[in-house]
């Protein structure tokens, strides 16, 4: 087979070593968090503000952790199990938000995220709030509390 | 190399169960985490210049078979043409090879050097 060479671009001429290493991981922005807007409530019919919501989450994602990049509509469905498994058709927005791991995992900042996915939960009356953060998904159901 | 998080800690602190991993590197979501990257991460050099990653600073030779570069190219044609978003073929390349070698972690790396039994008769 015929093989064709290239330049690839690297990162780093120095390496920094251990704690030094850490500390420069900690501080890039490598991890994702992914948050879903909804377009309709739990019913499946009544339209939700959706254009506040993606504007709040735009300022809380660019106060507490720097930036977000909210793309336009997707289309998507939801499985409600509390309700005999109905089928939520749905036109959300994505948010991607690029943090640091310490960012991430600070409790200051995870209690505002969680307070802004609880207000949007409990307001735009939602059965579950979708959150990615780096490889995981996570579900927010209960709404209770600020 | 794969950053750590406390997933535990982080479900907790957001009331969130934990409902399981996610494998997005292809499709919709995969494309438009791509696409997002490009976007947050490519600047124009000082001196001008196509829009790179700054930090890309080093340069080697990686030999590749024909199609590989192909598939390179026609992927970097529909984020232009789709996305509006400038990529070379091989800056996608980097950026595929950058993302890969971070997904991987110590005990995968473990895996690969661990030493090969030999069989026994």
């Amino acid at each position: 087979m015929q093989e064709i060479t290239i330049y690839i671009d690297r990162v780093a001429k120095k390496r920094p070593s251990g704690p030094q290493r850490a500390a420069l991981r900690e501080g890039r922005k490598s991890i994702l968090v992914v948050l879903f807007v909804p377009s309709v409530e739990r019913d499946g019919t009544t339209a939700v503000n959706q254009n506040h919501w993606v504007d709040a989450a735009l300022d809380m994602f660019g106060r507490v952790f720097g930036g977000a990049t909210a793309y336009p509509k997707a289309k998507g469905i939801w499985r409600d199990d509390e309700r005999g498994g109905v089928l939520v058709k749905d036109e959300p927005v994505v948010i991607h938000c690029y943090t640091t791991p310490g960012d991430i995992q600070n409790p200051r900042k995870l209690a505002e995220l969680a307070s802004f996915c609880r207000r949007m939960g409990r307001d735009a009356r939602q059965g579950e709030i979708g959150l990615v953060i780096g490889d995981e998904y996570l579900a927010i159901r209960d709404f209770a509390g600020e | 190399m794969k950053t750590h998080l406390n997933m535990d800690k982080i479900a907790l602190a957001l009331g969130a169960e934990r409902a399981g991993r996610v494998s997005a590197r292809g499709g919709y979501f995969g494309a438009m985490q791509l696409l997002a990257d490009i976007e947050a991460r490519f600047r124009v050099p000082a001196g001008g210049g196509r829009p790179t990653d700054p930090r890309w600073i080093e340069r080697r030779l990686v030999p590749l078979a024909p199609r590989t570069l192909k598939r390179l190219e026609m992927i970097s044609a529909k984020v232009r043409e789709q996305g509006g978003v400038r990529v070379e073929p091989m800056q996608l390349a980097a950026l595929l090879l950058e993302k890969t070698t971070e997904q991987i972690t110590e005990d995968e790396v473990a895996e690969f050097v661990r030493p090969k039994r030999r069989a026994r008769r």
